[in-house]
C-alpha cells in the first residue's frame, strides 16, 4: 500500500524536483499513485458531466461517468438538472444503461423498483405485502451527487460535499468561458452524443497535452506543415499568451506572428461579430478578434480547443470539449463534444462540424497523431529506470521551458498570469503543483502525526 | 422512372461487385490509398454515424446527428494526401491492417445503373511491436455504379457495432 511504501522521502524528492521544473517519471503510471488520484483528485474536484443543450426537455436524461461512479443526469418537471448515482438503491444494480433518452420513471430490471425524475422511490413491486407498513420509501430514493452546478451551460458534478463552489473553483477561467461559450446570443449547442473511444494513455499526459503544450504542435502535427496548411515557422503555435489561472486550470491564447489571426474572429461569419462585441467586454472582444486558437483545460480532466479549421478550403471555427475519463494508469476513455454557436447559420454549423471531424476526435487527422505519442509515453513507463523512486537515473521529465526565464506580460488585458508566449511550461507546472497539493493532502499530515 | 423495372442480379454482376470490394480492401491494406481513391465516384458520400445505446428492443440506434466521418471525395483526398507525408506519425511506422469483408448482398435499385450493396466488415490492426490487437466490426451500406467499365463506390455508410470505439484512433478507412 502506498501509505506504507511511499515513504516521505520519495515524496520530498518529488517536491524538490518539481520545484526545479522537473517531474519524476515514475509518478506517471504508478498504480498506487493512480489509486490515490482517483480518491484524492477525482473524489474531491469538479468534473464535467454534460452541456445544458444535451438535456432539452423535462424527462431528458443522459448517463455519464465520474471515473467509476455511474451518473444519471436528468431534467425534472421544474426544469432543474438533477444528478444521481445511476444505481438502484435496493441492491445497487445499474439503473439505466442507455446513453440518453426521455422518461418519466426509471425502473430497475432486477426487482422492479422505480424512481421518478426527482429520484424518489415511487414503486416497489408487491411493496406492502413484502415490506409491510414499516418500509419508508422516502429513505430509499436515488442517491444524489453531492454537488451539481453549471456555468455558461457547462454542467459539472463533485463528489465532495465540502468542496468549494463551482464558480470559485473555476475562478478566472470563468472569464474565458464567457468568451468561448457566451459570445453569442443563446450560447452554444452540443451536436449529438459525444464521440467516445479508448486511448492508450495516462490521463495526466492527455490533459497536459491539450491544456499546456502548444510546443508539440510543430512536430506532432508536422503533416499539416507538409501539406501547406500550417506555416513552416516552428514558432507558429507559440505566438500569443499562455495564461495560468487558479486550481490547475489554464488557457493558451494563440495568435500568430503578427499578433493577429489570419482572419478576424476565427473565421466566423461577419454578421456575427457585432453580436460578439455586444456580449463581451472590450478586453474579451479584443482577445477574440485576434485569436487563432484557444486551447486549455479545467483541472483535472476537462480540456477544450477552439480552433480555425476547414476541410475544403473554407475556414470555420468550432468548440470542442473533451473529458479524459481514467480507466486505469494506462488507459483513458475519451469523450469528445462538438459545440457551435446556436446563433450561427445552419450551413456554417454543418461545415464547422465537418471541419471538426477532419481535425479532432478519433477520426481527426490532428488527434490521430496525438494518440500515437500518448501511447508511446505509456509503452515505456514500466521500466526499472523509469520507475526508480530515488531518481538514480535522472528519470525526470523536463518542464524547464521558460522556467525562471520568462516574466508575465503585465500589459495582457485578461485575468490570470499571462506569459508572452505559449511555448512555456507554466500551465504544466501549475497542474503539477495542484496535483501535488491534492494528492498529498492528509497523507503528509498523517505521516507527520505518526 | 419505371419503378416496376428491376435488373436481375446475375452471378456475373455479383462477382463484379464482390471483386470491387475485394480490390478496395486490398488497396487499403497495402497502403495504396491513391488507387483506393480511384474506386470512389466524384460525387461520393462517405459517412460513419455513431452507434448509440438506447432503450427499447426495436429502437434505431444509428445516430442521426453524430458521426465519425462525414466526407466527400475532396475531404477524403485531403486525408489520403496526409498519409503520403513523412510526418503522419499515426501511420509512420505504418500499422498493419486487414479488412475482412463478408456477407455481401446486392440489390437492384430504382435507378437501374446503381446497386445497393450491404456487407459486413471486420477490421484488425497491429501497431509497432505491441501485443494488443485492435479491432472494429460492423456493417457497410453502399451504393455502387459502373462508370465506363469501372465499378465505383458512390455512397457508403459505415455502421460500427461499438458505441465506444476501442481502437486508439481511427486513422483507417472502413
Ligand atoms: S436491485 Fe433494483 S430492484 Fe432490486
Ligand atoms: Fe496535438
Amino acid at each position: 500500500m502506498i501509505k506504507k511504501t511511499l515513504d516521505e522521502k520519495a515524496f520530498q524528492l518529488l517536491k524538490e524536483k518539481m520545484d526545479q521544473g522537473l517531474f519524476p517519471q515514475w509518478v506517471l503510471t504508478d498504480p498506487d499513485i493512480y489509486e490515490l488520484e482517483i480518491d484524492k483528485i477525482f473524489g474531491r474536484t469538479w468534473q464535467f458531466l454534460a452541456h445544458e443543450t444535451e438535456l432539452e426537455d423535462p424527462g431528458s436524461y443522459v448517463t455519464r461517468w465520474m471515473v467509476n461512479d455511474p451518473i444519471l443526469l436528468v431534467k425534472n418537471r421544474q426544469g432543474e438538472i438533477k444528478g444521481y448515482l445511476n444505481s438502484c438503491t435496493h441492491r445497487g444494480t445499474q439503473l439505466c444503461t442507455a446513453d440518453h433518452g426521455n422518461k418519466k420513471t426509471f425502473t430497475c430490471p432486477y426487482h422492479g423498483w422505480s424512481y421518478n425524475l426527482d429520484g424518489e422511490l415511487i414503486g416497489i413491486v408487491a411493496g406492502n405485502k413484502v415490506y409491510g407498513e414499516e418500509m419508508d420509501k422516502s429513505e430509499w430514493g436515488l442517491r444524489e451527487i453531492p454537488q451539481v452546478a453549471s456555468y455558461q451551460g457547462m454542467i459539472f458534478g463533485c463528489l465532495d460535499p465540502a468542496a468549494m463552489p463551482l464558480e470559485e473553483y473555476l475562478g478566472d477561467m470563468k472569464w474565458y468561458f464567457d468568451i468561448l461559450l457566451g459570445r453569442s446570443d443563446g450560447g452554444m449547442e452540443v451536436r449529438g452524443l459525444p464521440q467516445r473511444w479508448v486511448a492508450k494513455a495516462n490521463w495526466k499526459a492527455t490533459a497536459e497535452n491539450f491544456a499546456a503544450d502548444p510546443y508539440h504542435v510543430q512536430t506532432t502535427h508536422r503533416s499539416t506543415v507538409e501539406l501547406g496548411i500550417s506555416p513552416e515557422d516552428p514558432l507558429y503555435a507559440g505566438y500569443g499568451h499562455q495564461v495560468v489561472t487558479e486550481n490547475g486550470h489554464g488557457i493558451n491564447v494563440i495568435t500568430s506572428k503578427t499578433g493577429k489571426a489570419r482572419v478576424p474572429y476565427q473565421g466566423t461569419p461577419e454578421s456575427m461579430w457585432p453580436m460578439f462585441k455586444k456580449n463581451l467586454t472590450p478586453e474579451q472582444d479584443d482577445i477574440l478578434s485576434k485569436v487563432t486558437v484557444f486551447v486549455g483545460g479545467v483541472y483535472p480532466n476537462l480540456s477544450f480547443v477552439s480552433p480555425i479549421h476547414g476541410t475544403e478550403g473554407h475556414l470555420h471555427n468550432y468548440l470542442n470539449f473533451r473529458m479524459w475519463r481514467p480507466i486505469g494508469p494506462e488507459k483513458v476513455e475519451v469523450w469528445c463534444w462538438f459545440l457551435i454557436d446556436k446563433a450561427a447559420p445552419e450551413e456554417y454549423k454543418e461545415a464547422a462540424y465537418r471541419g471538426y471531424l477532419g481535425s479532432f476526435g478519433p477520426t481527426g487527422t490532428l488527434e490521430q497523431d496525438d494518440t500515437e505519442t500518448w501511447a508511446r509515453i505509456v509503452e515505456v513507463s514500466k521500466g526499472l529506470m523509469m520507475r526508480d523512486k530515488q531518481l538514480n537515473y535522472n528519470n525526470v521529465s523536463n518542464y524547464l521551458m521558460g522556467f525562471d526565464r520568462v516574466e508575465p506580460d503585465e500589459t495582457y488585458p485578461g485575468p490570470g498570469i499571462a506569459y508572452p508566449t505559449t511555448y512555456i511550461d507554466a500551465i504544466s507546472r501549475s497542474m503539477h503543483e495542484n496535483w501535488f497539493k491534492l494528492i498529498s493532502k492528509d497523507l503528509l499530515l498523517k505521516e507527520a502525526v505518526k | 422512372m419505371n419503378s416496376g423495372l428491376s435488373i436481375p442480379i446475375t452471378a456475373q454482376l455479383q462477382m463484379e461487385i464482390i471483386s470491387l470490394l475485394n480490390m478496395e480492401a486490398y488497396y487499403l491494406d497495402n497502403g495504396k490509398y491513391k488507387e483506393w481513391l480511384d474506386l470512389l465516384s466524384d460525387d461520393l458520400i462517405y459517412r460513419m454515424p455513431l452507434r448509440e445505446t438506447l432503450e427499447g428492443v426495436r429502437a434505431d440506434n444509428v445516430s442521426k446527428d453524430a458521426s465519425f466521418f462525414e466526407e466527400t471525395k475532396k475531404s477524403l483526398t485531403t486525408r489520403v494526401n496526409r498519409l503520403y507525408t513523412k510526418s503522419a506519425w499515426v501511420e509512420n511506422p505504418a500499422t498493419r491492417q486487414r479488412h475482412f469483408i463478408s456477407n455481401i448482398m446486392v440489390e437492384s435499385m430504382e435507378n437501374t445503373s446503381e446497386f445497393k450493396v450491404r456487407s459486413y466488415f471486420l477490421f484488425k490492426r497491429s501497431r509497432g511491436s505491441t501485443h494488443d490487437i485492435e479491432q472494429m466490426f460492423g456493417e457497410r451500406n453502399d451504393i455502387v455504379r459502373k462508370e465506363g467499365d469501372q465499378w465505383k463506390i458512390v455512397s457508403r455508410t459505415i455502421i460500427p457495432d461499438q458505441s465506444v470505439i476501442t481502437t486508439m484512433n481511427m486513422s483507417m478507412f472502413l
